[in-house]
């Protein structure tokens, strides 16, 4: 049948998917390149090829965009929930979904046009070309994300409680802080995941603004590579090398990452909705 | 301390969404003032005329118009390949599918949603390079493939948007064909599509978007700063995304980077306008973010 | 009036008819009779020589297309060697690990290339000895005022490991020494000029063929990087720029070659900043 045909064949693209980036990385263990590889230097010239620092880059710069992007998209939901003017929600939420429409590769270029020059030039350490231009950049990107997770909860929970608590005489900020956004954990998860998620998944940014030192940053103006931009920048068709086999190495990695990500995500989904209609 | 506390959320919130619309506004206004003032027929196709350029009488230099015929066969080619595949997908999820088969289905296209783009241009690299060793030693890098991969990258965005839109109609629809002696297949083509068109159609355009903008996935699978218009299917090509990217790092005068300029703002409209068009056909998309 | 007419219109079409005069040249004749696709990639120092060829090619033949592509040396020769480009470029020899892998390659050298240290033109720094530049590059040193510039860090760009500037810089310049992990990476020369050109404080190394106003060459033990220190063999970190084939090349990648190593060719070359091999 063709409808469950074609669904099958979607389902089955994921396995090829995993299938392919776990057959060429097989000969990493078999050809014991494997310690080579998870090692703390990127220095083909010398025979090193560890990609450790492009985890600790990803990693680094996706943890600090979040921590940047999530209280920022936090204070934006409790905006357009009753602590900013009414008037100015719809603009605010048009904002944000207007935001989902830029892409990628524009921050990436307005970025290094008129962020990088402002590190440079205001805080006159190192290129500009950082980790923390890159994670200022991409907690831009992914504000949406978390914004719209949370938002669509607490539309579900605020109207119900409004009135309630207005009528006890409870403030604005107590009923949001104490009581709509404990009941919103679900949300407040999810958006923590997936923007993790697509912060350590997004290419374009890191690789246009972080510089690309395969390095441990020592300081927030340091340059990283992170697993993408090494993907992208490493273009390596001969099959012999380590060098190739570190692209797949990294793909494989990053693959389980996500895919981790959004198997929480769907543990979590599946929990609160269980809850939901047991409630 | 109540009272410190109360302005501390307030200073919060505030700053927060000052701070964001500041951040987008600046970001527009750059993009404007250095964008618009390039805009013109130079900056689609440079010294060539307008008509010859596009009847491809004469190549193009130094300009647009590759680049714009580039992104639209590409996102053209992606859309006919996940089009159709999804819609049937979201289709058979939406009214067939009975756990716990749905619920791996429903797993497996959340998890090649939540795969990163230069995964999808990193299998669609190694895809060549396994079939040069084997089936066809003349395969390469070329738009086929990177539609094909952008095929793969906006199909998860085809059936979760054609799935909700068909489980969101109310149960009124889902009565109509029964009572009407109707066959399953009959209800689908002739009720719950067109009950659920605009939703799907929203869909359908967001995705068309998602693959104008991507510039991870051809990056591994054949675009080329300097391609001329693609050459069928199995040629190098040029894309808009691709381009801003290329001249951000790349400009050698400073005529190429007010090319660079009015590229970024010729995508921006671009994807602006698919975005606002499926907004517009669905005011509530939150669910697209959400992954329901 | 009329006889301005008559004479704007005489200029038109001797200017015509003189500006049209290179696209007939005999040069591009061997093309007539071919069609067909290259694809080329690889040295990124050798690409504007390589957009002009194309260019002049597919202006006087619309049937025959060619691409061109960075990616650096290496890319070049890996890409040519299994066969997914026409032609790769590399700036730089084969290397004989490169040619135990791929037997058949052919190189082609068509010009000669210096690869000179670069800074922003604020600095004002402008003579290395190339004993401060391997400390710089080492770690050694990092900051401007100590090799008499500016109380500032020194910003170090390099390229990556594909790159055949790099590979040539770091043999006759850094004498195989380290080059520090913080090095902020360009993927070619290209963008190494716009980085360098961007950052008032940059220490970078790029083809002599792309210096402009833009960036400032800085002078090595007492010699200028200029091409004609390179050519009286002054200027010791120098190159030869090659296209590689993959065996011997089909009749199209053949009259390419043949063009880059004509006249046509070496005019184009020289106007590039390099030097024709002749």
């Amino acid at each position: 049948m063709l409808f469950q045909g074609s669904a099958v064949f979607s389902a089955l693209i994921v396995l090829a998917l995993f299938g392919f980036l776990v057959y060429f990385t097989l000969p990493l263990f078999s050809e014991g390149q494997f310690t080579e590889l998870f090692s703390w230097h990127w220095r083909p010239f010398h025979g090193e090829f560890g990609i450790l620092p492009m985890i600790v880059g990803t990693v680094l710069l996706a943890i600090s965009a979040m921590l940047i992007a999530y209280p920022v998209g936090l204070g934006i939901c409790l905006f357009i929930h009753g602590l900013g003017p009414t008037w100015l929600v719809r603009p605010v939420l048009f904002l944000v979904y207007g935001m989902t429409g830029i892409p990628t590769v524009i921050y990436g270029f307005v970025a290094v046009f008129l962020l990088v020059p402002l590190l440079r030039t205001t805080l006159a350490h190192g290129t500009g070309f950082s980790l923390l231009a890159a994670s200022l950049t991409l907690s831009i990107l992914v504000l949406p994300t978390i914004v719209l997770l949370i938002n669509t909860q607490l539309q579900q929970i605020v109207p119900r409680l409004r009135l309630t608590t207005e009528a006890l005489g409870i403030s604005r900020i107590h009923e949001l802080t104490r009581i709509s956004l404990p009941s919103a954990s679900y949300g407040l998860l999810a958006a923590a995941i997936l923007g993790f998620g697509r912060a350590v998944g997004d290419t374009l940014i890191a690789l246009m603004v972080a510089g690309n030192a395969a390095q441990i940053p020592g300081t927030a103006f340091d340059s990283i590579r992170t697993l993408t931009a090494h993907i992208a920048l490493v273009v390596a068709t001969d099959s012999q090398s380590t060098i190739y086999h570190s692209l797949f190495a990294a793909g494989l990695i990053l693959f389980m990452t996500t895919t981790t990500v959004n198997l929480l995500l769907h543990q979590i989904r599946r929990r609160s909705s269980r809850e939901g209609q047991s409630a | 301390m109540r009272k410190l506390f109360d302005i501390f959320i307030y200073s919060w919130v505030w700053i927060s969404t000052l701070a964001v619309f500041s951040t987008v506004i600046c970001l527009l206004w750059f993009l404007l003032s250095r964008g618009l003032p390039t805009f013109g027929k130079e900056l689609f196709f440079g010294q060539a005329s307008v008509w010859e350029a596009i009847t491809g009488q004469v190549r193009v230099w130094d300009a647009l118009w590759p680049a714009c015929v580039g992104t639209l066969s590409l996102v053209f080619l992606a859309a006919l390949m996940a089009v159709p595949l999804g819609i049937s997908s979201g289709i058979y999820l939406a009214c067939f599918a009975e756990n716990p088969f749905k619920r791996i289905l429903s797993l497996s296209v959340e998890l090649l949603a939540g795969t990163p783009s230069i995964i999808m241009g990193l299998f669609g690299f190694a895809l060549i390079l396994f079939l040069r060793n084997t089936f066809f030693p003349d395969a390469n890098t070329s738009l086929l493939l990177a539609a094909s991969c952008l095929a793969l990258l906006i199909l998860p965005y085809l059936i979760f948007t054609t799935q909700a839109a068909l489980e969101s109609l109310t149960d009124e629809y889902r009565l109509i064909g029964p009572s009407l002696g109707l066959s399953q297949l009959q209800t689908i083509f002739h009720i719950f599509l067109p009950a659920s068109g605009r939703g799907i159609l929203g869909g359908v355009i967001l995705s068309l978007g998602r693959a104008a903008e991507d510039t991870a996935v051809i990056m591994l699978t054949g675009v080329i700063a300097n391609a001329g218009l693609p050459h069928g299917l199995f040629g190098k090509f040029e894309a808009l995304p691709f381009r801003i990217f290329y001249l951000a790092a790349e400009y050698q005068t400073p005529a190429e980077l007010n090319s660079a300029y009015g590229t970024a703002l010729v995508l921006l409209c671009l994807t602006g306008l698919l975005y606002g068009g499926a907004l517009a056909l669905h005011k509530t998309l939150e669910w697209q973010w959400n992954q329901h | 009036m009329r006889s301005r007419l008559l004479s704007g219109l005489c200029l038109a079409i001797f200017l015509t008819f003189f500006s049209s005069l290179p696209a007939v040249s005999e040069e591009l004749n061997q093309f007539a009779n071919l069609q067909g696709e290259i694809d080329i990639a690889g040295g990124t120092a050798h690409i504007p020589v390589m957009k002009d060829a194309a260019r002049k090619i597919m202006t006087q033949y619309p049937h025959i297309n060619i691409t061109v592509a960075g990616g650096g040396s290496g890319v070049g020769i890996q890409k040519v060697g299994e066969g997914l480009v026409g032609i790769g470029n590399a700036g730089r020899p084969v290397s004989s690990k490169e040619l135990s892998q791929y037997p058949q390659m052919i190189s082609f050298p068509f010009a000669v290339d210096g690869v000179a240290p670069i800074v922003n033109p604020v600095n004002k720094i402008d003579n290395l000895s190339s004993a401060q530049i391997k400390d710089i590059f080492s770690g050694g040193i990092s900051n401007w005022k100590d090799v008499g510039g500016d109380d500032a860090a020194i910003h170090i760009y390099s390229r990556d490991e594909a790159s055949g500037t790099r590979s040539v810089f770091w043999k006759k310049c850094l004498s195989r020494g380290d080059i520090v992990e913080s090095a902020n990476i360009v993927p070619s020369n290209g963008a190494m000029k716009i980085a360098v050109s961007r950052d008032h404080y940059a220490l970078g190394y790029m083809s002599i063929g792309h210096l402009d106003e833009t960036v400032k060459a800085v002078v090595l033990d007492n010699v200028a990087p200029t091409q004609e220190n390179a050519i009286n063999g002054l200027y010791p970190v120098i190159r030869k720029l090659f296209m590689n084939t993959n065996g011997a090349p089909k009749p199209l990648v053949n009259a390419f070659i043949n063009y880059i190593s004509g006249a046509d060719g070496a005019a184009s070359i020289t106007s590039h900043g390099y030097i024709p091999l002749k």
